[in-house]
């Protein structure tokens, strides 16, 4: 209870700050609004139907991106994890794609597939398939020998290893690598958006400023900050339920 | 160690020769031959002007992330140190991270200017909150047994500070840099395309939008060999920094490593 009250002190405070600085005018009112006036914007926004078409634009992309990348890395993570040969193999090549900053494709995107939301959705996809690939790897390695001996001495078919037995072990692990890659996932959806003409909170919030309503575009940006808070708790509490018959480990590299 | 080597080395190789081999006589507009690209590649750096665009991002992106570690290891260790601060700006500060940096692109460079300031400043915002958030987090992890030594012994605040929490804290706050590094290279990329008239971003838009491809692949490439020369850079900077840390990590299990290690790791056992 004293906890929340201090929480919320410090909102109180932060704003409080924010509104100070904005009223004195050591920055100019286009670079940072007050919050009174962002929170006018917001609430202007939120019975607009722009405002949700552009959210939906923006969760549109990341979500299918981000649900291919799931499709593709947990598989790809979980096999390179169990053997070694394909893990050892693939290293150097992850190790370098991963530290590819997936935005730098931006243009050679837009020549190949042009500025469609399909783009968008691939951007999403490259830039989300690593983490989710390498915390499964990660996870699947972390599954003791033991344990893959007993599955061998009792015969378990491949398939059912996989499903039962290695997936289960590296949930946590994958879990961790699910949270990064949606946070990702929002945010280069909304990098492209800021760069392209595609619609999405990213095009409002380049077209707000542009137009001079930089309180709208602080509005889009705290919708965004949300979307991202909001994705941040949900992956939380779906750790949470799903590792209720785990007792607590440290799992999967915290970052 | 040769076979490990080889066995780590193939498929890279193997796809950089299928990628040769496949482009190689490639008439396709949008994939020129890979060997066209490295040799446009090689022309640009040598006399195209891409020297300079490359410092110039480098330039932004160094002092960015500089500016954002000094910051950010500073306040989280404080954060961290003290409870009150902690569970205060807990939510505040996961919002701050979740909050996609890249959304202040046009807030910023439209009302602060194309050049290299408000980039730096860009970067910086968007490395910070990984940066600090890690700092708090490796605090966080230090055996409190350590913190009632250090007060036992009334070892005043700074040194505390800089001897003990820091050291502690040290491979989370790696770990917060590298989180960072990647967010850094993002928004020096999307920054410099936003509007700039320089930098590697700029310059794969331009050859982009003039349809010069080859340059455009070849700047891709460019910043992805950026991307990964500078996590290299860092991992050997971890490894120089926090010998003491990977070196006992394999070993945990092992019975009573630790004689050599507690000289190691400047008199704090973490």
């Amino acid at each position: 209870m004293k906890v929340r009250l201090l929480q919320l002190g410090a909102v109180a405070g932060v704003l409080a700050l924010w509104g100070l600085v904005a009223a004195v005018g050591v920055v100019s009112p286009t670079a940072l609004p007050g919050p009174a006036a962002v929170a006018g914007a917001l609430g202007d926004l939120l019975g607009s139907g722009t405002y949700w078409q552009a959210v939906g634009d923006t969760l549109d992309g990341a979500v299918i991106g981000l649900l291919a990348a799931v499709a593709v890395g947990i598989p790809v993570g979980l096999v390179t994890g169990v053997y070694a040969a394909a893990e050892e193999s693939s290293r150097l090549l992850v190790e370098i794609l991963r530290s590819f900053p997936v935005i730098a494709l931006l243009p050679v995107f837009l020549l190949v597939l042009g500025s469609t939301p399909g783009m968008k959705a691939t951007v999403v996809f490259v830039a989300c398939v690593f983490p989710v690939l390498l915390q499964s790897q990660y996870g699947a390695r972390s599954v003791t020998p033991s344990v893959h001996e007993t599955v061998r001495t009792y015969r378990i078919p491949r398939l059912l290893r996989f499903r039962r037995v290695i997936l289960p072990g590296a949930v946590p692990s994958v879990m961790t690598g699910l949270r990064l890659a949606a946070t990702t996932s929002v945010l280069v959806a909304i990098g492209v958006e800021v760069l392209t003409t595609l619609p999405g909170i990213g095009h409002m919030i380049m077209e707000s400023q542009q137009a001079g309503a930089s309180d709208r575009a602080y509005a889009y940006i705290l919708t965004a900050g949300t979307i991202g808070y909001s994705i941040t708790l949900l992956a939380q509490y779906a750790e949470h339920r799903l590792l209720r018959w785990r007792p607590p480990v440290r799992a999967g590299e915290a970052a | 160690m040769t076979g490990r080597i080889l066995r780590q080395l193939w498929l890279p190789v193997l796809v950089f020769v299928i990628l040769l081999v496949s482009t190689a006589g490639s008439t396709s507009f949008y994939f020129p031959p890979l060997t066209t690209v490295l040799h446009t590649l090689w022309d640009q750096l040598a006399g195209g002007g891409l020297l300079d665009d490359l410092w110039f991002s480098l330039r932004n992106i160094v002092l960015g992330l500089a500016l954002a570690t000094v910051v950010g290891v500073a306040a989280g260790l404080v954060i961290g140190e003290v409870r009150t601060l902690r569970l205060a700006l807990g939510p505040l500060l996961d919002f701050a991270r979740a909050t996609p940096t890249v959304g202040f692109v046009p807030v910023i460079i439209l009302t602060l200017g194309i050049g290299s300031g408000p980039k730096v400043f860009l970067i910086f915002l968007g490395s910070l909150w990984p940066i600090l958030l890690n700092t708090v987090a490796g605090v966080g992890q230090i055996n409190p047994a350590v913190h009632e030594t250090s007060r036992g012994y009334r070892v005043p605040w700074h040194l505390q500070l800089r001897r003990v929490v820091l050291p502690g804290a040290l491979p989370q706050v790696f770990a917060g840099v590298r989180v960072a590094l990647s967010v850094a290279v993002v928004l020096m990329v999307v920054s410099e395309i936003y509007g700039s008239p320089i930098g590697l971003g700029n310059f794969i838009l331009q050859s982009g939008s003039s349809f010069h491809v080859a340059e455009t692949w070849a700047g891709t490439l460019l910043i992805g060999v950026l991307g990964y020369g500078l996590s290299v850079l860092l991992l050997l900077c971890e490894h120089a920094l926090l010998g003491w840390y990977h070196q006992r990590a394999p070993r945990a299990s092992r019975p009573s490593p630790a004689l050599t290690i507690e000289k190691k790791s400047n008199g704090v056992v973490v």
